[in-house]
């Protein structure tokens, strides 16, 4: 009988000591994540607080600014257009049974243009450039802190910042907006073909209702997103390449997580112009 | 050099492009939205707008001509509604023209359709005001709708003790499940059929006879619009009367006759009446018959006697 008294309470002792612990584990685990984030999050916002700082300063370097837009922006645009045509294609093609179920088919373009206009091509374009333009800059940026060229040019005189980061972050900020628009173009050209593959809705009548559904506050606040979208972008890319260490495995890391975060943040901005688009009843 | 001005054509295409699909796009959105080209304003007054609001299409005769500008309420029972419509349509509208809150299709969006009314009138002008018509309201429909409902609850109601009723007896099934009388009562559709044709084929006989004789044709059409027939007849009842008076009077006679026979008076009532005369005429009957018989009995002797022998042989050559 007291042996059992006993171990009940070594029972009870070791199970207070595991859940102790465990609180203690989480709250050292949490308190570094919190730490570590919020740190992160103070260093982007400083390296964008830079970015303003020097965006309006000259010497404004035009020269890199047309050829980054030109890498970031038109040699995205194969992988863009492709992407947005079968996004489109697909929604079509998806959404067609369900439309079809209700009696609704002949409301395919209308839906599909919504869909297509306000969230699908911006965001999916905002995501391919996370991907294409976001790994680039980081792995770059971070090759050329490693290798000390950030460091060199310091030395030389140049503003290292002023010609990498504002330079990309201007290319992916002015180019995402054009490239989110022949996305649109290119997806609702997708979503004729796919409303052509089982139905038959003439080039005339798809393009008639698909502007007859669009408002201003359909266009307008998806365009506008879509700056901010390549800001994001452009800004973490850069500053993952430009903070980045460790050697070659610190590039790696850094185009890595600039996909990430810039990914999340294009996520996170879409939610947030929802939410203001949706407070300011412009759809 | 070369290669950076051909990266910076590319560029420049590449922003053109874009650039030139989103105005095209923006200003396809803006004409739907009439923001662009030649427009006039007019008004209409509602009771209740069921939901309209600024950018609602406004159709005139099913064609989308406008939207709606603005929704503004005037004062508790009205609600003032601003259209902008294109000018082309202007001489279309007339003064007269009926406004009213529609959807498009039955889960579309709310428009105004603008509707033609008979009578003439003049087109309308910057600022007019058109008629409107009251719009049916979802809650009178329900309202409508439950009304309906209660009918069809209780109909459904009876229709089940009707059908209870046919259930718990089998008389009915078994007169709805008999061949016989469904035979029968086809049968007695047909003779019905043939009796109706037959009807149908005497009625029409009947009214050409009707006809026929109205048109003085036959025996009996003459009987009834020939005039002079109609005299000849009334002629022959006027002879018929003479002749029946006279019978009246061979009659009377005959009466008088067959009295007096019947009385015995006369000859013929004598001979008729008196039994012994009668008698005595078949006795003198008799006589006279064994008379003859005894006369030719003489005769034949006569006849074998020689002096009339030689005579009869002469005669039978």
């Amino acid at each position: 009988m007291i042996f059992i008294i006993l171990s009940n309470d070594s029972i009870h002792a070791s199970v207070f000591n595991f859940k102790s612990s465990l609180r203690i584990i989480a709250m050292v685990v949490s308190a570094d994540i919190w730490k570590s984030f919020l740190s992160e999050t103070g260093d982007i916002a400083r390296f964008t607080g830079r970015f303003f700082t020097e965006f309006p300063r000259p010497r404004y370097e035009f020269g890199e600014f047309l050829r980054q837009a030109f890498y970031i922006g038109y040699k995205s645009l194969p992988l863009v257009a492709i992407t947005a045509f079968i996004m489109g294609l697909v929604i079509t093609i998806q959404s067609r049974p369900t439309l079809v179920e209700f009696g609704a088919e002949a409301w395919l373009p209308k839906m599909v243009s919504i869909s297509l206009i306000r969230e699908i091509a911006p965001v999916i374009t905002a995501l391919i450039c996370a991907g294409k333009i976001g790994s680039g800059i980081g792995a770059e940026l971070g090759s050329m802190k490693v290798t000390e060229q950030i460091d060199a040019m310091e030395v030389s005189g140049t503003n290292p910042y002023k010609y990498l980061v504002v330079t990309r972050v201007m290319a992916t900020t002015l180019t995402i907006p054009i490239l989110a628009v022949l996305a649109d173009t290119v997806s609702l050209y997708g979503g004729f073909l796919g409303a052509n593959i089982r139905g038959v809705v003439s080039w005339d009548l798809f393009w008639n209702q698909v502007f007859d559904t669009l408002v201003f506050g359909d266009v307008l606040p998806s365009i506008l997103k879509t700056f901010f979208f390549g800001f994001a972008i452009g800004i973490i890319g850069c500053y993952k390449g430009y903070n980045s260490n460790k050697g070659t495995e610190g590039v790696g890391r850094s185009a890595n997580s600039a996909v990430v975060i810039s990914s999340l943040l294009v996520f996170v901005i879409d939610l947030i112009a929802v939410q203001i688009t949706d407070l300011l009843q412009l759809n | 050099m070369a290669n950076e001005t051909f990266r910076n054509i590319r560029l420049g295409a590449f922003v053109i492009i874009g650039t030139v699909f989103l105005i095209a796009a923006l200003y396809l959105i803006g004409n739907k939205q009439n923001l662009f080209g030649n427009t006039f304003r007019i008004s209409a007054k509602f009771y209740n707008v069921g939901g309209l609001m600024a950018g609602n299409n406004v159709r005139f005769a099913g064609i989308d001509v406008g939207t709606v500008e603005r929704v503004e309420i005037v004062n508790d029972s009205s609600v003032n509604v601003v259209m902008v419509i294109e000018k082309d349509i202007q001489s279309f509208i007339k003064k007269n023209a009926i406004a009213s809150v529609g959807t498009d299709g039955l889960m579309g969006n709310r428009l105004i359709n603008i509707n033609s009314a008979r009578n003439h009138a003049e087109s309308v002008e910057e600022g007019d005001e058109l008629q409107t018509l009251r719009p049916i309201e979802q809650d009178e429909m329900v309202r409508t709708l439950n009304e309906t409902n209660e009918n069809m609850k209780a109909i459904t109601s009876n229709l089940r003790t009707i059908t209870d009723r046919i259930n718990s007896k089998n008389t009915m099934w078994s007169l709805l499940m008999d061949t016989v009388i469904a035979d029968n009562v086809k049968a007695a559709i047909v003779s019905v059929k043939i009796a109706s044709n037959s009807s149908a084929v005497l009625t029409g006989n009947l009214k050409s006879i009707s006809e026929d004789i109205r048109n003085g044709k036959g025996s009996l059409g003459a009987l009834i619009t020939d005039t002079t027939l109609s005299g000849k007849i009334r002629q022959i009842i006027v002879k018929l009367d003479g002749v029946s008076d006279t019978a009246a009077f061979i009659t009377g006679d005959f009466s008088r006759i067959s009295k007096r026979l019947e009385q015995g008076q006369g000859s013929v009532g004598v001979l008729l009446k008196d039994t012994s005369f009668i008698h005595h005429l078949n006795t003198s009957i008799n006589n006279i018959n064994k008379g003859t018989i005894i006369l030719n009995e003489d005769l034949e002797a006569l006849r074998h006697s020689w002096p009339f022998k030689k005579y009869f042989k002469k005669k039978k050559k």
